[in-house]
């Protein structure tokens, strides 16, 4: 067993919607991992020594710009360690900070992302957008469905070629009318579920610490209660009535 | 004419409604808004109209600052029976003019729910608006705290004054350049740190230079005095200050802007602390001789708390509510759970029941609570109910209470059977708000009889 280092960006300001529990109950499945917490002045461990896992979480508006503004030196070097499998997980509208331009009408601005990924958002503040998400992904059989929920401002439109986490069977992806949802790109995993993802998706969490050390038999903290949640999750997601109008996949505007 | 219109059709429609043996307070306002979409501004104000808003605390400051208004005579325009809503407000000030649309009042004091300030401040324009504080809400309706300071002061006319928390950073810099800004602040407490802890920690940078701020005092969330290490920005000085409190002897000093005042202490509650020293802020920038001021809390009521406890035998029983979908209130109620000296037991079911049969609660909101107030050698059992139980359980392993320690039912009554009470000091009925009336009173009730016969038997 190697030790894993999971460092953290920016958690002072990226610390929204207890997604943050991602990291703490990764790190209670691997006791010896090393937690490095980034803030937002200092140099990012990741680009000076080996981070097993890099994680971004959510952020409040003004905290994506400042995200952007800290990670634009550093694009290369991010864009490489996607490429080169580092494992790198964006949880929410951490995500938005890659793409090529975030637009907030009502706040007044339009910012410029760090433009890894060919993905414009558009957040709509008296629109916050609420609702579930469930779908299959590569890592675990489609009787293991990822499931999750989505409460945003924002919908992000996506350049074609872009994979997606997974393809959502049922709710909503990156926008209303796409059931592709999240970003996929060699390590890197962008969703905008929060849940949080890895706390209410063990079967995946274990996926992810399998990858983060091949040659350890991944264990989940506090199994018993986690493999419950999620098999009492996966029962109300699959059932019809718990679904409403809003999360339903619509067809774009053009081809209606 | 279509100002009179809406004041006649809300009028009638609150009288019919009345008569039926409702309260009457929103859907008048319904109405004549919908007859009149910028009603609220349309309609004659009283001379002085002020607003209150803020996450916790504000209904409190209003009723509070309604009732010795009226103590100075005053005649009261408020939304205190209403809702805090549009609507609800726009009941309140169509009340207070007669049916020619004459303001009857002499001041106004509204109670605000801050995400309506969109809808509501435009038209209100308020003399006054006290912002209690803001803490992050529901995830779902509230986003986050800056989200919430955004919309109030994108709203906020610049001859407001605005009578802020200097402890919260969030909350005291709300408004824009123009306007006036009044702070008030609780002084260091002695349960106060330096080193903020938990899940819900906002406004911990500085905002010149994004240093992490350090912390004076830290009381709880972002509450409390910061400075930056880096730039020299610190939270603003206020200057109405609640200190020297004595909770045994019901006594506080309140420094109104250099004067010090010693006053009855209405509640000990740290949020009521606060609470009262902002009424004295605006009691004091509304002109109230400062005498008047201080004699008001003699008789103010103290307001209606989220805790009840009873004596049965040598057993404590204390009924709590925890407001489920806002961690941060659960927070509170769990570190105050914490604070009773003594073995506790505990009965926990804090489901959110409107999502219970047709949604699937997201129950992201319990990892923005504290639930590692509860991992304590003194809580010997918790007992946990209900449809997320398996959630709840494994929030309570996350933050390090051990398993031996966690007891999971599916019925959200049943636990007040299968707590053990034998060796508790104290046992906590911890419900939410929607179940209030049916799992609080049953399990309240059962835990009452189960700890009666447990001081029966021992006669």
């Amino acid at each position: 067993m190697s030790r894993l280092t999971i460092e953290m960006l920016f958690p002072e300001v990226a610390n929204l919607h207890g997604d943050n529990a991602n990291i703490t109950y990764l790190a209670q499945c691997r006791p010896d991992a090393e937690v490095v917490r980034t803030a937002l002045n200092d140099r990012p461990a990741f680009l000076d020594r080996r981070v097993d896992l890099l994680y971004l979480g959510p952020l409040t508006e003004r905290g994506q710009l400042k995200a952007i503004d800290r990670l634009q030196p550093y694009r290369r070097e991010l864009e490489a360690r996607f490429d080169s499998g580092g494992l790198t997980l964006f949880t929410h509208n951490a995500l938005e900070v890659l793409g090529t331009r975030i637009r907030n009408p009502e706040m007044g601005y339009e910012a410029q992302g760090l433009g890894i990924f060919e993905l414009e958002t558009t957040l709509a503040m008296m629109g916050r957008y609420n609702g579930k998400v469930m779908g299959p992904v590569t890592e675990l059989p489609d009787a293991q469905p990822i499931v999750g929920y989505k409460s945003q401002f924002s919908m992000v439109e996506a350049g074609s070629g872009i994979d997606g986490f997974f393809t959502a069977t049922r709710g909503i992806g990156r926008n209303p009318s796409s059931a592709v949802e999240g970003v996929r790109r060699g390590g890197f995993i962008g969703t905008s579920l929060i849940g949080p993802l890895l706390v209410i998706n063990p079967h995946f969490t274990r996926a992810l610490l399998a990858k983060l050390d091949p040659d350890t038999e991944p264990v989940l903290a506090h199994e018993e209660y986690a493999v419950k949640a999620y098999v009492e999750r996966l029962r109300e997601f699959r059932d019809d009535r718990r679904w409403h109008d809003g999360e339903r996949v619509q067809k774009p505007i053009v081809s209606r | 004419m279509r100002v009179l219109l809406a004041v006649w059709a809300a009028k009638l429609t609150g009288g019919v409604l009345r008569a039926l043996g409702r309260q009457g307070t929103h859907v008048p306002g319904m109405i004549a808004r919908r007859i009149h979409p910028g009603i609220i501004g349309a309609v004659q104000h009283p001379p002085r109209v002020v607003a209150v808003t803020g996450t916790n605390g504000k209904t409190t400051v209003s009723n509070l600052l309604a009732e010795a208004l009226q103590g100075e005579g005053m005649r009261v325009a408020s939304n205190r029976s209403g809702s805090n809503l549009a609507a609800g407000i726009t009941a309140a000030l169509i009340a207070a003019v007669d049916w020619r649309g004459r303001s009857r009042a002499d001041v106004g004091v509204f109670e605000l729910d801050e995400r309506s300030g969109r809808l509501v401040l435009p038209g209100l324009h308020p003399d006054v608006l006290v912002c209690t504080n803001l803490t992050r809400d529901s995830i779902k309706r509230n986003a986050h705290p800056e989200y919430i300071a955004w919309i109030l002061s994108s709203e906020l006319a610049p001859d407001t004054t605005l009578v802020l928390n200097a402890d919260d950073l969030i909350a005291s810099s709300l408004g824009g350049e123009g306007n006036r800004r009044v702070h008030f602040a609780v002084d260091r407490l002695p349960s106060d740190t330096t080193s903020p802890v938990g899940a819900a920690l906002d406004a911990m940078t500085c905002p010149d230079c994004d240093a992490l701020l350090e912390w004076d005092h830290w009381r709880f969330n972002h509450i409390g005095r910061a400075r930056c290490p880096s730039c020299g920005f610190s939270s603003p000085e206020p200057a109405y200050r609640a200190r020297d409190i004595d909770a045994d002897r019901e006594y506080v000093v309140l420094d109104l802007d250099g004067d010090a005042r010693e006053a009855r202490l209405v509640n000990d509650n740290i949020v009521n602390v606060y609470n009262q020293i902002a009424v004295a802020a605006v009691l004091d920038v509304l002109g109230v001789d400062r005498d008047r001021i201080v004699r008001a809390f003699d008789t103010l009521a103290p307001p209606t708390t989220r805790f009840a406890s009873e004596r049965i035998g040598d057993a404590l029983l204390v009924r709590l509510l925890t407001k489920g979908l806002v961690g941060v209130a659960c927070s509170r109620a769990f570190e105050y759970l914490r604070s009773f000296p003594g073995r506790k037991a505990v009965v926990m079911s804090i489901d959110e029941w409107s999502e219970r049969e047709n949604e699937v609660e997201n129950t992201a909101w319990i990892y923005d609570a504290d639930y590692e107030y509860l991992a304590d050698d003194t809580i010997e059992q918790i007992v946990v109910g209900g449809h997320r139980r398996y959630d709840q359980a494994l929030r309570l392993a996350i933050a390090g209470v051990h398993p031996s320690r966690i007891v999971t039912l599916e019925s959200e009554t049943e636990p007040a059977e299968r707590v053990d009470v034998t060796d508790a000091d104290v046992v906590f009925n911890l419900h939410s708000v929607h179940n209030a009336l049916t799992t609080g009173d049953r399990v309240q009730a059962r835990l009452r009889e189960r700890l009666g016969a447990r001081t029966g038997e021992r006669g």
